[in-house]
């Protein structure tokens, strides 16, 4: 059913349009769902009536919402499509004939002709058409009956599998066609190619007598290749257009199995119908490509076919069989020198000789039975090509197939019994087809087998070794030829399978296949009609011959065109290949004019778009408004008429965003925050001396100790710091002790320790070498490459001397010690607290040798100076982990009554 | 498992539900805004000096203060104050419908009445009274016995009121939905026990104002009884007449047994409220 363009494939289901009112009513009597609340003192409301309980009706609005959604969702359940080609109000019902071009002139557009050709039929049966098809390039016979009409669904199905033909459309059969029937069309819609023929007025006219014709005309015209072949620069290929419009594009060659050889663009000269275009390649590359082809261009007259029968002699190889071993065969050498230029084919000598080779090699293994001597005879005599290599068994036992007689037994040279050296090539001579070959000098024979005597008259040496043995040998037979090679065609007597060489000389042997010296071109052994062995479709591409080709006739083939009964590929007579272009040169190839009594018009490819999902979607959307505001009128929504929360959060999100934005990174060094990190730990450089790591450890230990019992500092374990690899932030001092034979850091220690000390670690040195005259002391050296700041000696007022105990001196082993600390102009950025000090004092022995009497044993002096020692070192930790907080002058007054109470004593 | 059980089962998950600190925390502050603490405010026998006064035939000559009497020509008697403690019992509706709340922008009604027994209860104990949940011991001001008295308030209430000490003062907290006759007996009940004291009936706004509009079906807590009305508007004024009706009813019937009936919202402020509890226990049973 058709109202306007729209066009609706189940119109029934708009009948159903007419329960909207129906529903209108249902959905006003229907009442919304109750707003469902707790209410305590429901008690007091039971028994109340309402004047109406129906009241609760959904606004008019709403009504109407639903109902368009409604009404919606009914006319997309009756499918409508909108048709943008109607029909003529005159065409209405008449019958439709569409004729098709489906020849490959059509191929590259096809896929828009059959759009178009689709559109029409579904115009056809929208409008209650009869269609009738057409297709002007039918194959089988069976297409070329009279054409009747069709239901649209089988036309429809018909269309989906119509291909183009390899073939150009017969327009002339078309025509006929078409008179054979007296039907008269409302509309004829001919879908052409737009290539012009002897045909096309006459077919133009038949379809005009019919009904009135428009021709629709594809926006681009196909380009074909006209010729193509090799030459010495390449590939040389000729490339036609119909219009004089367009059609520049690239021409691919590949070889027969599809790998590319090389694309060049190329252009035509403006109005010009033809462009040549040369694809240069080596000459040998260009030898190989069998297939050109427009790039892009979809089409079988956009392929040109290179057949290979001169090039690629048939080469059989007599294949003994039973060879377990490929590397080991002989024949394998052979097949891998000669398959780049030669087609090969390997079995039994007869079944080579039926398969039409013109070359036979038969390596050393391979015997012939009599009858296959016979057999091979005879087709030497028709001009076969024998190719020999020698062997143990031919060095032996010699037949009569050979250029001259062999003396039993093979030569061999540079064996452990022999006397001579193993022979290189001589250069060849200016009478052998081998002239002009480079002689390889690395090429050395060891063994190779020997004419018996003078060689015959008509036989020729071909190549020798140095001293003068002939290496190959040809002579005549007949019509063709028999070529010796004196040495194996594996590498067991020779090196020269294993070269180039043997490739250069094998390619100028087979050359003489088919065409020996004298018997002019003439082929060999073919006869009877060519036979299609591979087709190309109408796209250009390679297609299985159909089972029903028929052959053709040899002197038919040279005027053969591409038609159904001789699709246009690969044939082979025999061992002659040849090809049949879908253009010839002397086609004509030009677009169709036009034509009286047609309308020319353009494809259409608008096919009927159907409509039904975006009623069903507009309806979809529609229900879920509804449900919005069925769920806002019982005020099931969250209160939409106040989104201030949401603007808050939202501003709120902005800020927290550009404040994480803006905020400025973390700080480059992070105090590291692992678990039990938090312990103050006493910490001390692992020098790698044992005797001074372990000392240290025990002092440090002692002293930990004694932090714990005397103060508020509670360290944890002792730790062993490597200054190469451990995280030294975690300490708040390093204890250095150094070892008997000082090193100089490693440079990464060393920046690190740079670096823990500018960030505000302290390291104490301990020389121990108190009383000792060594200068330069071991600091020096363990400082080397540090970064150390300037330092002076740790005076009365230093804050060393007050961070936990009041002490003037700091004896460590032994009473007399020097420290040294940083002065405080270096340290003015930490606030004047030393990054580094060193004493000499040996401290981590004092304190390792502590005992819990020594604080009360006043009266030894070891034990006052131990206690002494620590007293020192507490001070120490205290300043690590307080820096300058005693050096203020809070406890001043303090220090001065106490110093002035000890004055006084003295 | 009984009934008996599963109904403490549920009351103990119920305390689970109140924020007990919180509610302590806003009994506490509701206490210290009320006004001062009350004495007896009546001569008995105490300790504390009450007043003096003339003296009266029949007191008799012992009970003459001679050295107030010399200071003038008249005699008095020296008169202390009453301290003899009343015990205050409180109960708290455990209805489940006590518990709700029309939205979250005020409290549930059971937790307001909470709030206020508990601050009165502070009241009292601050003055010297004996403070505790019918049913159990009525205990003085002590340490934790907050605590006590709040958590017995929410899990040991009874659909009824259990039996009171002997002439108690109550304090009853309750949305007053249950039908008269159930209030009837309850308060012929109580005050047979010679209790007397204060209703306080605590409504949700919308439960007073019935500010639904619509189609709307009603329900109770346990949703066992529903009803549906079209427009929810027609029948507010049948059902505040109702309301007023049963109020008034209620009221009648808490004054005939000796309570007095204070109506409180939860959108208003508790301090009125309680100064009406307060002055309603303080007094003297009639």
């Amino acid at each position: 059913m058709t109202i306007g363009p729209l066009f609706f494939a189940a119109p029934w289901a708009l009948a159903v349009l007419a329960a909207l009112p129906v529903l209108w009513l249902i959905l006003k009597a229907a009442p919304p769902a109750p707003n469902r609340l707790v209410f305590p003192p429901l008690r007091l409301l039971l028994g109340l009536k309402t004047a109406e309980e129906t009241t609760g009706r959904p606004p008019w609005w709403l009504l109407a919402l639903r109902a368009l959604a409604a009404a919606l969702l009914i006319i997309g359940f009756s499918r409508p499509s909108l048709a943008p080609d109607t029909p003529d109000a005159a065409g209405l019902g008449g019958p439709m004939l569409i004729a098709i071009d489906d020849g490959w002139p059509s191929a590259p557009a096809f896929d828009e002709m059959r759009a178009t050709a689709s559109g029409l039929i579904a115009r056809a049966e929208r409008a209650g058409q009869s269609v009738t098809l057409l297709t002007t390039a039918a194959g089988r016979a069976v297409d070329r009956g009279p054409i009747d009409a069709r239901p649209a669904a089988e036309a429809r199905a018909l269309i989906a599998r119509l291909e183009p033909k390899p073939w150009r459309p017969d327009r002339k059969a078309a025509a006929a066609r078409v008179m054979a029937t007296d039907q008269r069309f409302a509309e004829v819609h001919w879908l052409t190619d737009a290539i012009d023929d002897a045909d096309a007025a006459g077919f133009a006219q038949a379809l005009a007598a019919r009904g009135p014709v428009t021709a629709r005309r594809p926006a681009r015209l196909a380009t074909a290749l006209i010729s193509a072949e090799a030459t010495a620069r390449g590939v040389e290929a000729v490339v036609r257009r119909a219009s004089v419009i367009g059609g520049d594009g690239a021409i691919a060659a590949e070889t027969l199995d599809g790998r590319p050889l090389g694309a060049v663009d190329f252009t035509f000269a403006p109005g010009a119908l033809q462009a040549t275009v040369l694809l240069a390649l080596p000459a040998e590359i260009a030898a190989r490509a069998a297939r050109v082809r427009i790039v892009g261009e979809r089409s079988a007259g956009a392929v040109w076919l290179l057949p290979s029968a001169a090039g690629r002699p048939i080469v059989g190889l007599a294949d003994p069989g039973g060879q377990g071993q490929p590397l080991l065969s002989e024949l394998y050498y052979v097949d891998r020198a000669i398959e780049p230029f030669a087609q090969t084919r390997r079995g039994g000598v007869e079944t080579l000789i039926a398969d039409g080779a013109q070359a036979i090699v038969l390596p050393d293994a391979s015997r012939l039975a009599p009858p296959e001597q016979r057999a091979v005879e005879r087709w030497l005599d028709g001009g076969g090509l024998l190719i020999r290599f020698a062997g143990p068994r031919l060095a032996n036992d010699s037949d009569a197939l050979l250029p001259t007689p062999l003396r039993r037994g093979a030569r061999q040279l540079g064996g452990a019994l022999g006397w001579e050296t193993p022979q290189p090539l001589r250069p060849f001579e200016s009478d052998s087809p081998f002239y002009g070959l480079p002689s390889n000098a690395e090429v050395t024979v060891n063994r190779h087998v020997m004419g018996a005597g003078e060689p015959p008259a008509d036989a020729r040496v071909w190549a020798r070794l140095a001293d003068g043995a002939p290496i190959v040998t040809a002579a005549s037979r007949g019509r063709g030829m028999v070529v010796l090679f004196h040495v194996g065609a594996g590498p067991e007597w020779s090196s020269l399978p294993l070269t180039g060489l043997y490739v250069d000389m094998l390619r100028r042997v087979t050359a003489f296949a088919g065409r020996q010296p004298g018997r002019s071109d003439a082929p060999i052994a073919v006869s009877g009609p060519y036979v299609l062995r591979r087709m190309i479709d109408g796209y250009g591409a390679w297609a299985p011959p159909p089972p029903d080709a028929p052959p053709v006739a040899a002197e038919m083939f040279d005027a053969a065109r591409a038609s159904p009964t001789s699709p246009p590929g690969l044939y082979e007579r025999g061992a002659v290949s040849a090809a049949v272009a879908a253009l010839r040169k002397d086609e004509s190839f030009e677009s169709l004019p036009d034509l009286p009594d047609v309308t020319m018009s353009s494809m259409t490819t608008a096919p009927p778009r159907p409509l039904s999902g975006w009623f069903l979607s507009l309806a979809a959307l529609l229900m879920a408004i509804d449900v919005l505001v069925a769920l806002w009128l019982a005020g099931r929504l969250p209160n939409i008429r106040m989104p201030r929360w949401a603007k808050r959060g939202a501003a709120g999100a902005a800020v927290l965003v550009s404040a994480l934005v803006l905020s400025p990174p973390p700080a480059a060094h992070a105090q590291s925050a692992r678990a039990g990190d938090t312990d103050v730990r006493l910490a001390y450089v692992i020098t790698g001396d044992a005797a001074a790591d372990a000392t240290a450890r025990a002092g440090l230990d002692m002293l930990a100790k004694i932090l714990r019992d005397r103060t508020a500092v509670e360290p944890g374990p002792t730790v062993g710091v490597d200054l190469a690899r451990d995280d030294l932030s975690r300490f708040a001092m390093l204890y250095w002790l150094a070892p008997r034979t000082p090193r100089p850091l490693s440079d990464s220690a060393a920046s690190r320790l740079d670096r823990y000390m500018r960030l505000g670690g302290m390291v104490f040195l301990d020389t121990r070498d108190a009383g000792a005259a060594a200068n330069p002391g071991p600091a020096a050296t363990l400082l080397r490459g540090l970064d150390a700041p300037p330092l002076e000696p740790v005076g009365a007022d230093h804050v060393l001397t007050k961070a936990y105990y009041l002490m003037q001196s700091f004896p460590g082993r032994t009473d007399s010690t020097r420290i040294f600390a940083e002065t405080p102009s270096s340290a003015a950025a930490r606030d004047g607290v030393p990054a580094l000090l060193i004493g000499n004092g040996d401290w981590a022995s004092a304190w390792a040798q502590f005992q819990r009497e020594d604080s009360l044993a006043w009266f030894d002096d070891d034990a006052r100076r131990r206690e002494m020692a620590v007293r020192f070192g507490v001070n120490l930790v205290m300043v690590s982990l307080t820096g300058n907080y005693k050096a203020d002058q809070v406890h001043v007054p303090a220090l001065l009554e106490r110093m002035g109470v000890e004055e006084r004593r003295r | 498992m009984s009934p008996a059980q599963s109904g403490s089962v549920r009351q103990d998950a119920q305390a689970l539900t109140y924020d007990l600190p919180g509610l302590l925390m806003r009994a506490r502050r509701l206490a210290s805004t009320a006004p001062g603490a009350h004495g007896r405010r009546q001569s008995g026998q105490g300790d504390a000096f009450w007043q003096y006064r003339e003296h009266r035939p029949e007191d008799g000559a012992r009970t003459v203060d001679w050295r107030r009497s010399a200071r003038s020509d008249r005699l008095y008697v020296r008169e202390r104050e009453r301290e003899v403690s009343q015990i205050a019992q409180l109960w708290l509706d455990p209805d489940p419908g006590f518990a709700w709340r029309a939205g979250p922008d005020r409290p549930p009604k059971s937790e307001r009445a909470a709030v206020l027994l508990m601050a009165a209860a502070l009241l009292m104990w601050r003055g010297g009274e004996r403070v505790g949940v019918i049913g159990r011991p009525a205990t003085r001001a002590a340490r934790h016995a907050e605590t006590h008295v709040l958590h017995d308030l929410i899990t040991v209430s009874g659909v009824e009121p259990a039996a009171p000490s002997a002439r108690a003062g109550l304090i009853l907290a309750s949305d007053g939905y249950a039908p008269l006759e159930t209030w009837r007996r309850r308060c012929e009940r109580l005050a047979a026990r010679g209790a007397f004291g204060a209703i306080v009936l605590i409504a949700d706004p919308s439960e007073e104002d019935f500010p639904f509009a619509g189609r709307t079906e009603f329900r109770t807590v346990d949703g066992d009884t529903r009803t549906v009305f079209g427009r929810a508007q027609d029948v507010r004024e049948a059902y505040r007449e109702r309301l007023h009706a049963h109020m008034a009813g209620l009221v009648e019937i808490a004054a005939r047994h000796g309570f007095v009936a204070v109506r409180h919202r939860t959108d208003r402020p508790a301090g009125v409220a309680l100064s009406a509890l307060i002055a309603a226990i303080g007094r003297r049973r009639p």
